[in-house]
């Protein structure tokens, strides 16, 4: 075969994938977050590698030091290195947003997912719950279910997926109740389909892209949840480092070394940031009323 | 084959009851195309849906739709499914959404095979191939590996068609399968289904408002008019002989540009509008719009009565004009 026949048989899917490629390849903001988000994930899963100190190493002679060529963000009350113990704490971060979100989607979609495509009485069940459970600000409701699981991170991830399960559920159900409506499916029903394939082939696979820009926005909130759990005691425990476990230490150092709270500070935001850029951009894409 | 009796529709709405279908009855032999037209709500499409219980729960049938020997409206929801899309294939109007966007044709199609014939993806995808061929989509192993948006409307029709006669059903439910369509594409796809009859001996239900379409391609007749039967013959009968009112006014507004200069009249079209189904009037449906009615059809349902050989009308003062 000819290079002009490999170049024109390229397949339909290859086809879509480059065009998305194209349209997020316009959008600066998400390619920006993209390669932030990238940045955080490789610290955090190479942080043995690039941080330059054991996490628990103390210096004393060097406590609350200001920031030098031995220690690029100085160092904390008992001597660790800041720099350190912010690229450890990323593993915190990256873990419980993304293992959170992970469990938020598979707890909420099959619970949506059955409301909207059943309705009738599981789905006013299932939604008035929902709703009880939405009246509860994201972050509370993790505080609350974290103070009953246990500090731990684990428990703060287990909590925060819980959490954020509520908002999830509405997302599936709304858009379950949308695309049993489509055409496609009485046409797959007089074709002998059976609700599981109607489920399975017909309704999750449409709904792939709503998920997708949907964790992106929960994995942000996840990350700043396991921060204030942390900082209230409630997740990562001392001496392992988190960004709220560094913000809760810096606390009585603010007068004298306010840097101890600026740079886990920062490391929150501009991670949350970037997952949130990162989500919009992907929204956008896969917009199908999206043209350039 | 299929034999339909007394087949009514209720759908229990806000607003109380709505009658679509009051005691339908037809029947349709193997090989035969029976055009159903009316007009838009008169209750063609619920009937067919009712056949294959493809309407919402909101919806109360009764009667019978005998398919070789067994009741549709009685089987279990299992069995049900083992006759959609095996026994009797439906088409849909709305050629542009009824394909699910996310996969391709080949897998769509693919997908009707396995679950009815347990077929193997490799011979689902030989066999896809094939019907693609059947329903003269160019290129067919190309359009196997596409996806529905990259079709005209034309070729997705095609394409709901070949998924329909992926198991050769015995019948194929065609629900205004022209309508979406323009003109040219329209000409093709009844083509096709004519070919279809006489290839693969489908038997065709075929609903449509359009009698040009009609008498293209059915054999037999049903006009129905406000969820009840007002007609029914062979296509020829009813377009030379037509007895009920309804259907001589169905006739006259046909455009006719061939009649010669001079002779272009304008188009006669039925006064009135089609009466609420809210509740079954105790008269004729079409009274209220009908030059022939009188105190009796105001006060009467008219019963189907045989006015020539197979040819049934439910009319008080049946006749050509």
């Amino acid at each position: 075969m000819s290079a002009v026949d490999t170049a024109t048989m390229t397949s339909p899917r290859t086809r879509r994938r480059v065009l998305l490629r194209k349209r997020f390849l316009r959008r600066p903001m998400a390619v920006a977050g993209l390669v932030v988000v990238v940045a955080f994930v490789v610290v955090a899963i190479f942080a043995p590698w690039l941080a330059p100190y054991r996490a628990g190493a103390t210096d004393f002679n060097a406590l609350l030091a200001q920031p030098s060529s031995k220690h690029l963000l100085g160092t904390d009350s008992l001597g660790r290195d800041e720099l350190s113990r912010l690229i450890w704490g990323a593993r915190a971060s990256m873990q419980a947003g993304f293992f959170a979100t992970v469990l938020a989607i598979l707890v909420a979609t099959p619970i949506g997912m059955i409301a909207g495509y059943y309705r009738g009485w599981v789905d006013s069940v299932i939604a008035r719950l929902t709703d009880v459970l939405l009246a509860f600000p994201f972050l509370i409701l993790a505080v609350g279910l974290a103070a009953i699981f246990g500090a731990s991170l684990l428990n703060a991830t287990l909590a925060l997926g819980v959490g954020a399960a509520p908002g999830l559920i509405r997302v599936a159900r709304g858009e379950t109740l949308a695309l049993r409506e489509e055409d496609y499916v009485p046409a797959a029903i007089a074709n002998g389909a059976t609700d599981r394939t109607i489920i399975f082939r017909h309704i999750l696979p449409n709904m792939t892209s709503t998920l997708l820009v949907q964790a992106t926005v929960t994995i942000p909130a996840a990350i700043v949840g396991e921060a204030v759990l942390s900082f209230l005691g409630l997740g990562v425990q001392a001496p392992t480092p988190s960004w709220g476990t560094m913000l809760q230490d810096a606390q009585s150092y603010l007068t004298q070394a306010p840097r101890l709270a600026v740079f886990p500070g920062l490391a929150i935001v501009l991670a949350a940031l970037a997952f949130n850029v990162l989500g919009d951009g992907l929204r956008d894409i896969f917009d199908p009323r999206t043209t350039r | 084959m299929l034999e339909v009796r007394d087949l009514s529709v209720r759908f229990d709405t806000d607003d109380g009851p709505v009658h679509a279908v009051d005691r339908m009855s037809f029947e349709l032999a193997p090989g035969e195309v029976l055009g159903i037209v009316g007009e838009s709500g008169c209750g063609k499409s619920v009937t067919c849906m009712a056949l294959v219980r493809l309407l919402p729960e909101t919806a109360s049938v009764s009667g019978r739709a005998i398919f070789e020997g067994v009741d549709l409206l009685s089987l279990s929801s299992r069995r049900l499914r083992a006759v959609r899309g095996r026994s009797i294939a439906y088409v849909f109007q709305e050629p542009m959404t009824s394909l699910n966007p996310v996969f391709t044709v080949g897998r769509q199609i693919g997908e009707v095979l396995e679950r009815h014939l347990g077929m193997s993806a490799r011979a689902a995808r030989a066999r896809t191939l094939e019907l693609l061929e059947l329903v003269r989509i160019p290129a067919p192993e190309r359009r196997l590996d596409e996806y529905p948006h990259q079709l005209s409307g034309g070729m997705r029709q095609r394409v709901m068609i070949a998924m329909a006669l992926a198991c050769d059903p015995k019948v194929l439910i065609a629900d205004e399968p022209t309508t979406a369509l323009d003109v040219t594409i329209q000409a093709g796809i009844l083509d096709l289904m004519r070919d279809i009859r006489e290839r693969l001996g489908t038997a065709i239900i075929l609903i449509t408002h359009n009698l040009g379409v009609v008498a293209d391609i059915a054999d037999r007749v049903v006009v129905m008019y406000a969820g009840r039967k007002a007609e029914e013959a062979a296509v020829d009968d009813l377009f030379t002989f037509p007895q009920h009112p309804y259907t001589v006014g169905l006739l006259g507004a046909i455009p006719r540009p061939y009649e010669g200069e001079g002779t272009r009249e304008r188009l006669q079209e039925i006064p009135g509008r089609v009466p609420s189904l809210r509740e079954l009037p105790q008269a004729c449906a079409f009274a209220e719009r009908c030059p022939r009615a009188d105190a009796r059809s105001r006060s009467e349902v008219p019963q189907l009565r045989e006015v020539r050989p197979r040819h049934l009308v439910a009319c008080f003062h049946p006749g050509p004009n």
